[in-house]
């Protein structure tokens, strides 16, 4: 993507309908929301996103916190563009954060603002170690239980965001919200502080429940607000607008 | 035969022949009263194959001991306190280390088929080691206050029931060592509920020495057998007064 005086650099998604709502892709070293309640396609997307990032030989992160990431990969989609050979080859990395906690101390259910910073700051030596370029945390959501109140979240989402953006790294966060929840997030506070947040939802339409995606806001680009319908192929995510009363679904 | 010594020859006749096989014993005390002597000098004494669990001494300190009175010398020591220490120092030390250095991939990679990382539970330690021994057995704990500093009272009690159920049906003896007065009264009255048979030692300052006493305290079915039995420490170890 060329780049135009004056804007920023782009993290280009590699997910085709979504660069081009983005106008390109987030813009680099952002760190954003990606929000919706379960079965929305969340964590395929986040997947998506750093697959095409390890293709174009950029190393990629996945942090999962609530699911073994050995057992995300066995229900990972058969993505024909997906090759195992990244992961071997180290550009694609899973690590599960239980382990960190664990290997902390962080085991107690709360954790204090130093413990905080400390996670923070071992979250980001490990993106600095492996050159991170692009990073998952599925889901930021499950990391809040164990802050628990309002100041922590934000302490940790801010720090953690700066930390990745230093590295000029660009990071997905993956929030958990209730499917009758109209907010952004769990715990309110999450939707504030990122450059960006990205909705997903489902959506029910002549009895067919559709996965919808929407781009909330995003610092650094216009982008277009408009909702679209998403769809997991094994040629990853297909995103069409949603017609307003027309025949799509 | 269904009795077994407690250690004290004059003490077992005083018992009518001994404790019960079966049996788990209790013997509380202040700090200095001598329950960790007790508990070797029970250890020396009956038929059965002994087990020692030891949450306060070396190895060799408790060897020592019994050499020192020509007690047997051929005991299992089960070091719980080594092995808790160590895996607990071990564990913090890890800990500041990657706090401080921070949590490389190899770190995270390294332990992840093991749980090495993983805090043993001593007190499970404990009643698994217990269940594995071959009947009759004759086991020492010095003592429970490791286990309840370090663990939950509903659990301690829990292990404890389950080891005195064991030491019952296979017809051998447990010792338990526990400090007076430093664990609440609710927990302190819930172990010796489980004991069959509870002595205390205790001392009294008379003059310009400590004149020492056994309490035998409960005897389970057979409350006229409770009583204070002045007691002596000589080269044979802890006996009543003549």
């Amino acid at each position: 993507m060329p780049q135009k005086s004056g804007e920023r650099e782009r993290c280009v998604t590699g997910i085709e309908g979504l660069d081009t709502i983005l106008y390109g892709g987030i813009p680099r070293a952002n760190t954003i929301l990606l929000t919706g309640s379960c079965g929305t396609g969340k964590t395929s997307l986040a997947l998506e996103f750093l697959i095409h990032g390890a293709m174009k030989n950029e190393n990629s992160l996945f942090v999962s916190v609530t699911e073994n990431s050995e057992k995300l990969l066995t229900n990972i989609i058969p993505y024909r563009f997906f090759d195992k050979g990244l992961i071997k080859s180290g550009r694609l990395v899973f690590v599960d954060l239980p382990i960190m906690y664990e290997r902390l101390g962080m085991t107690k259910p709360e954790l204090s603002m130093e413990e905080i910073d400390l996670l923070v700051a071992a979250i980001g030596s490990l993106a600095k170690e492996l050159g991170a370029k692009r990073l998952v945390v599925d889901s930021i959501t499950s990391v809040c239980y164990k802050l628990k109140t309002s100041e922590k979240i934000r302490d940790f989402i801010l720090n953690l965001g700066k930390v990745l953006s230093d590295q000029n790294c660009t990071s997905v966060l993956v929030g958990e919200v209730p499917a009758t929840s109209t907010a952004y997030s769990s715990f309110g506070v999450e939707e504030a502080l990122p450059d960006g947040i990205i909705l997903m939802a489902n959506m029910e339409r002549r009895g067919d429940l559709l996965r919808t995606l929407q781009v909330i806001k995003m610092r650094g680009t216009m982008h277009s607000r408009a909702k679209y319908v998403l769809d997991l192929t094994p040629m990853g995510v297909l995103l069409v607008p949603l017609l307003k009363g027309g025949s799509t679904g | 035969m269904k009795f077994t010594s407690i250690g004290i020859p004059a003490l077992d006749e005083h018992l009518g022949g001994g404790i019960l096989k079966g049996s788990t014993v209790l013997v509380i005390g202040t700090p200095g009263s001598g329950t960790e002597f007790f508990a070797k000098q029970f250890a020396s004494a009956g038929q059965e194959a002994v087990t020692y669990f030891t949450s306060t001494e070396r190895d060799e300190d408790i060897l020592n001991v019994m050499r020192e009175y020509g007690w047997r010398t051929d005991l299992k020591i089960v070091n719980v306190g080594t092995r808790y220490y160590e895996s607990v120092l071990a564990k913090k030390l890890e800990i500041s280390r990657f706090r401080q250095e921070g949590v490389t991939l190899g770190d995270i990679r390294k332990f992840r088929d093991e749980d090495s990382m993983k805090e043993a539970n001593f007190l499970t330690f404990l009643s698994y080691e217990i269940s594995k021994l071959d009947p009759p057995f004759r086991v020492v704990i010095n003592s429970l206050d490791f286990f309840l500093e370090n663990y939950e009272s509903s659990e301690v009690l829990m292990a404890m029931r389950t080891i005195k159920s064991h030491t019952q049906h296979s017809e051998s003896v447990t010792l338990m060592t526990m400090l007076k007065g430093v664990h609440e009264s609710k927990i302190q009255s819930s172990v010796e509920d489980l004991a069959d048979v509870i002595l205390e030692l205790d001392r009294e300052k008379a003059g310009h020495e400590f004149k020492k006493y056994i309490m035998v305290e409960k005897v389970r079915n057979k409350p006229a057998m409770v009583g204070i039995i002045p007691c002596v420490y000589d080269k044979t170890g802890i006996k009543p007064a003549p």
